[in-house]
């Protein structure tokens, strides 16, 4: 079967791709787009860990749960933020927002 | 039917092992692949496009890992909920006639370093014997144990995530409302 490194490994990949998208995205989306990137990569470490190191009860696939509904509620609140930047500075780019930056 | 078309298949001299293999390196390489032009596409609609095939790809990892309930929450949540949501936010706010030239300058040469750095580091940790599986987990868990699980020993837990998406819920909507002058 397949080995627990080469899931470990695409994790890997997906968290670094997440954290180019967070450090060169101007538009905000985009870099909420990356963070979900990020925590994918993060529930699928916990899943391959739960499945290669067999807990009994499960705690690897309920905490990606809990982290899929925080993710959920972040995407939300970061959506709902960006929104509420359009309609005041007309852009949602983030070398633009520079309002509280001196 | 998947082990219909395995049986079909290993009747023909293709081993199953080496179908569940291909088909897994097939899927990782494209999800990455996907999440590659997620960070890369000019234009941010593209970039949601691509994100979708991204989480539908990562779902279809967690069926290799035994979590078939967490590959339907996540198409369910992700794809369903999460990714119409940012289309939504891309409608209301991006002028999409703007895409952002992307010339190579240092900030994506140091980002792009950053990033590699950290990769090497993961491949420099996961190469260490103490991630190695100890034992093979006795029996897959099944949807049962998870909710017995989420109903008893994390049943705290639970609750506190239904006030965070409570709470989020009413912040999104204080935050995106329109203050009357």
């Amino acid at each position: 079967m397949i080995p627990q490194s080469h899931f470990l490994i695409f994790s890997a990949a997906l968290f670094a791709i997440g954290i180019f998208g967070v450090l060169t995205r101007k538009n905000a989306i985009g870099i909420l787009m990356s963070i979900e990137l990020i925590l994918n990569a993060v529930n699928v470490n916990l899943i391959t860990f739960n499945k290669f190191l067999g807990t009994p009860n499960g705690l690897g696939q309920i905490f990606a749960l809990f982290v899929i509904a925080i993710a959920a509620a972040s995407a939300v609140v970061g959506l709902a933020l960006v929104i509420a930047i359009y309609r005041n500075a007309k852009s949602i780019l983030v070398d633009k927002l520079n309002l509280m930056k001196w | 039917m998947l082990h219909g078309l395995l049986q079909f298949l290993s009747n023909h001299g293709i081993p199953q092992g080496l179908v569940i293999q291909a088909t897994f390196y097939g899927i990782a390489g494209l999800t990455v692949l996907f999440a590659f032009l997620v960070v890369m596409s000019r234009d941010i609609f593209h970039s949601a496009v691509f994100l979708v095939l991204t989480l539908f790809g990562v779902a279809c990892v967690y069926l290799y890992l035994d979590a078939e309930f967490l590959a339907g929450v996540q198409i369910l949540i992700y794809i369903g909920a999460i990714m119409t949501l940012f289309i939504f936010a891309i409608m209301l706010t991006s002028d999409a006639k703007t895409r952002l030239a992307r010339k190579i300058d240092l900030r994506i040469a140091l980002s792009a370093g950053a990033a590699l750095a950290i990769f090497a580091i993961f491949l420099k940790i996961i190469r260490l014997d103490a991630w190695q599986p100890q034992t093979l987990s006795p029996t897959p868990l099944g949807l049962t144990q998870i909710g017995k699980s989420l109903m008893t020993d994390f049943g705290l837990p639970f609750e506190v995530i239904s006030l965070l998406s409570l709470a989020a819920l009413v912040g999104a909507i204080v935050i995106g409302k329109v203050e009357k002058k």
